[in-house]
Parts: C-alpha cells; sequence; structure tokens
C-alpha cells in the first residue's frame, strides 16, 4: 500500500519531532467539503499544495451504500511559511466499503504542516478496508510537522491500518548519487520526485518535477 | 594519479586511519588486503568524500590536485568512482534516471553539452552488456530488488559508463558466486588501459586471481604495514594476516 520510499526517521526527542497544532493559525484559504458516497459510487480526490500555499484542508466523508469507494490522494510542497493543515474524518457506515488516503508533502523554510485523519468504522460496517498513510519529510530544523492518525473502529471484520512518518531525505542515497557525480541539488530533487510521485495526480508530473527542481535549489 | 600522504582519519571519536602512505600511478592496478577492521572500507570513504568521516591530518593529492577539498561530486567528475561493498537502494529512481543525470553533469563539468536521450539509451545498452545485465533493469528502480550479484553488476555497469580514470573495488568480490565473479572480473579487466588506475579492496584473494594487481599492500589496525607483489596474496592465502 505505502511507497517503498526510504527516509532517516526521526527519533523520539529531536526537534522537529511532533508539536501540538497551533489554532492561532489563520489559514488564508479554506477548502471543506462533504461528500456522501452511495452504494457502488466511487470518489476519487486529489489535492496539491504548491510552495507559496496556505491550505486548511476539511474533508468529510460518509460511505453509506455498500460497496462505497474513496480515494485520497494529497501532496503537499512549502518552503517558506505555509500552513497547511489536513482534517479528514473518513465515515464507513455501511458495510463492504473500501477507504485508501495517501498524503506525503515536504516541508522545508518555517512551515508548519499538520495532519488530522480519523477513520471511523460504525458496527454494521463489516468487510471495510480501510487504509490511510501520511508521509513527511521535513528539510529545515524550522518547519514543523504534526502527524495523528486515527482508527476507531467498532466492527469485527474489517481491514484497517493507519501509518505515519516524519522524516529526513535519506543520506546513504544522498552520498551514493553524489559519489556517481550528480549534484546534490539534482540528487534531492530525484529524492523528492521519487517520494512524492505516488501522489502526483496523473497529467501534472511535468509541472511537478519543474516546481521541484525550483524548489531543489 | 594519487598521492596519500599519512592519512589519519576518524569516524566519531575512533581513529581508524593511522597515517597511510600510498602512491598509485597511471595504468596501475593496486591491492589493499587486510582483515576486518583494519581501516579497508574508510579508506574508500575518505577518497569518495562521505560525510562523518572526519581526516584529522595527512593529506590526498589526485592529479595533483587537493581531493580533499573537492565536494564527492567534483571527485566524480574528476574521474573518481567507487564500488560500493554495500551498494545503496534508491526506491523510486530508475537506473536510467540516475546515470543520465551522473553521465550529463560530468559532462557538463567538462564542458561538453548533454547526451540526446537516443545516444544516451545505446551507450547504456552497451555498457550493460558488458556485465551481462539485461536490458529491462534500465527501468528498474536503482538496486531495489536486486540480488547481491545483481547490485555488484550495477556497480560494474556504472563504472563501466562513467568511464572513471581512478576506480576504487571496496569487497566487490564479497557474496558472489563463481559465475559472476568472473562477470564483473571481465568488465573490470574491459576497462584497464594505461591511463587507467584502479584500487581494489578485498580481505580474500578470489577477485585477485582474475584481476592481476601490480602492487599488493597488506592494512592493519589503520597502516599499511607491508607492500609487495602478487607473492603477498599467496603468503595471506597460506598464513593469514596473523604474520604481518
Amino acid at each position: 500500500m505505502g511507497h517503498g520510499k526510504y527516509i532517516d526517521p526521526f527519533k523520539a526527542g529531536d526537534s522537529l519531532g511532533l508539536r501540538p497544532r497551533n489554532d492561532n493559525v489563520t489559514p488564508s484559504e479554506a477548502s471543506v467539503s462533504h461528500h456522501r458516497v452511495k452504494a457502488g459510487e466511487v470518489l476519487n480526490l486529489e489535492y496539491v499544495v504548491l510552495p507559496g500555499e496556505s491550505k486548511d484542508i476539511d474533508i468529510t466523508i460518509d460511505l453509506v451504500g455498500p460497496g462505497a469507494e474513496a480515494h485520497i490522494k494529497a501532496l503537499y510542497l512549502c518552503k517558506a511559511d505555509e500552513k497547511v493543515n489536513f482534517h479528514i474524518l473518513m465515515h464507513h457506515r455501511a458495510p463492504g466499503c473500501r477507504s485508501i488516503q495517501l498524503i506525503n508533502g515536504i516541508a522545508g523554510g518555517q512551515a508548519q504542516v499538520s495532519f488530522r485523519g480519523t477513520i471511523v468504522v460504525a458496527p454494521d460496517a463489516q468487510q471495510t478496508e480501510a487504509y490511510q498513510e501520511n508521509h513527511n519529510i521535513v528539510l529545515t530544523d524550522t518547519a514543523k510537522v504534526d502527524t495523528r492518525p486515527q482508527l476507531e473502529i467498532y466492527a469485527d471484520d474489517v481491514k484497517c491500518s493507519h501509518g505515519a512518518t516524519v522524516g529526513q531525505l535519506n543520506a546513504d542515497e544522498l552520498f551514493y548519487m553524489r559519489s556517481r557525480g550528480v549534484p546534490e541539488a539534482e540528487a534531492r530533487t530525484l529524492q523528492m520526485l521519487s517520494f512524492l510521485s505516488p501522489v502526483v495526480p496523473a497529467g501534472r508530473e511535468e509541472e511537478i518535477e519543474r516546481v521541484l527542481r525550483s524548489y531543489a535549489e | 594519479m594519487l598521492d596519500i600522504i599519512n592519512l589519519h582519519a576518524k569516524i566519531g571519536d575512533k581513529e581508524i586511519l593511522k597515517g597511510i602512505n600510498l602512491h598509485i600511478g597511471p595504468g596501475e592496478v593496486h591491492a589493499v588486503m587486510g582483515p576486518n577492521g583494519a581501516g579497508k572500507s574508510t579508506l574508500s570513504a575518505v577518497l569518495t568524500g562521505r560525510p562523518d568521516y572526519e581526516v584529522m591530518e595527512g593529506s590526498i593529492l589526485y592529479k595533483g590536485e587537493d581531493l580533499l577539498a573537492k565536494t564527492p561530486e567534483e571527485r566524480a567528475w574528476a574521474g573518481l568512482f567507487l564500488s560500493f561493498q554495500y551498494p545503496i537502494e534508491i526506491p523510486g529512481v530508475t537506473i536510467t534516471a540516475f546515470m543520465k543525470a551522473a553521465v550529463n553533469a560530468k559532462r557538463k563539468a567538462q564542458g561538453l553539452p548533454e547526451l540526446k536521450t537516443a545516444d544516451f539509451l545505446k551507450l547504456m545498452k552497451q555498457k550493460m552488456a558488458l556485465v551481462q545485465m539485461k536490458p529491462e533493469f534500465a527501468k528498474r528502480e536503482v538496486n531495489v530488488g536486486f540480488s547481491g550479484g545483481e547490485k555488484k553488476r550495477n556497480e560494474i555497469f556504472q563504472m563501466a559508463l562513467l568511464e572513471p580514470d581512478l576506480s576504487i573495488l571496496d569487497e566487490t568480490d564479497s557474496g558472489l558466486d563463481v559465475d559472476a565473479l568472473k562477470i564483473v572480473a571481465d568488465g573490470v579487466n574491459t576497462l584497464r588501459s594505461p591511463q587507467k588506475s584502479a584500487i581494489i579492496i578485498t580481505h580474500y584473494h578470489k577477485l585477485l586471481e582474475y584481476v592481476q594487481p601490480d602492487v599488493v599492500h597488506v592494512l592493519k589496525a589503520g597502516r599499511i604495514v607491508k607492500t609487495g607483489g602478487r607473492e603477498l596474496i599467496d603468503a595471506i592465502e597460506s598464513q593469514g594476516f596473523d604474520q604481518f
């Protein structure tokens, strides 16, 4: 389910680690949406937050009919003092529904990113499949990422998983590429591209690559 | 080609290299042999500029220039290459993307134009054939899911593609079966020339049966304790490193 990109995880106590959400932040743009997905329907949501954008993305999804599906892919890329907040609430209310969430992003500068994701599986929602992954790379000492995935399961026949990581670009990969003559900025771009690739919407690969190249310089 | 003068290096608080002196001329192949923990891998790490290793004393001249003042990528552009003992996996990055970035960065540093994609792919195919890598590996993610032998062949393929002047083979023979060893050795031998030099680091004589060194050094406890010819390999094989 998750992408196999290796990142160097921070240890507990690292200065870049978890930090409470700053509720005084006033995001410049809010995106609040509520979706009801009925029997047999498939909902696809994609979000791209580019450098310079502060966003509050608030998504509530109710899977109300048997066999409903929801897919969320989101990408963020911050380099200055952006504030990006994800708040995702996924309700499995009917049996046999499926939800897949993948949110990957890179925080540089003094960016502040928070992720709150909750999956709630109702007692009737047997044969639920629900997955949620949030992976973050922090590039500077001053950027903050706070991620809290949560599961509330009230049914017994379910397949659920969630995972969250906060880390740095992998130093061994970086040295390996540099030892072959790949300049440091280019090596970092390749690493970031591969980290984000599972969440880049189809057709926007070149745009994201362009943004990343200017980002790595 | 390479002059190492009184090199002392440490990782963390631990001094590993305690005064290495080594001179390698153009076209020469030197074997550096030694038991585990002698400092063999530290030597290759310092030569390629790996972070975490600190040079405390001494100097390294490569083609007459101060090697230690260069970044890892500048060293590669100047023709230095390390075949890693444990090649790194890079999920999400294909061999083609990786090597195209490497080859073109080197060309740029030399004032040459970038290779056109078609020309690059053709060149890559030739070099892969040299180490019997199947063409589909071009699209694989770097070293991800490769067997030990495939990883080592991938190293020698990259070496063939980058055409270094000084290659360091760090335990390239470890974990290889005889067939893979021959393929790797053939690749290395093909790249030998009167201008190109190599350092073969190993604790084992296997690779040296196929790639004949001009000079053999014994590295022990951070110092070169003996230098000689091929007879040293036989001496090590029969009596180990304790005799030095």
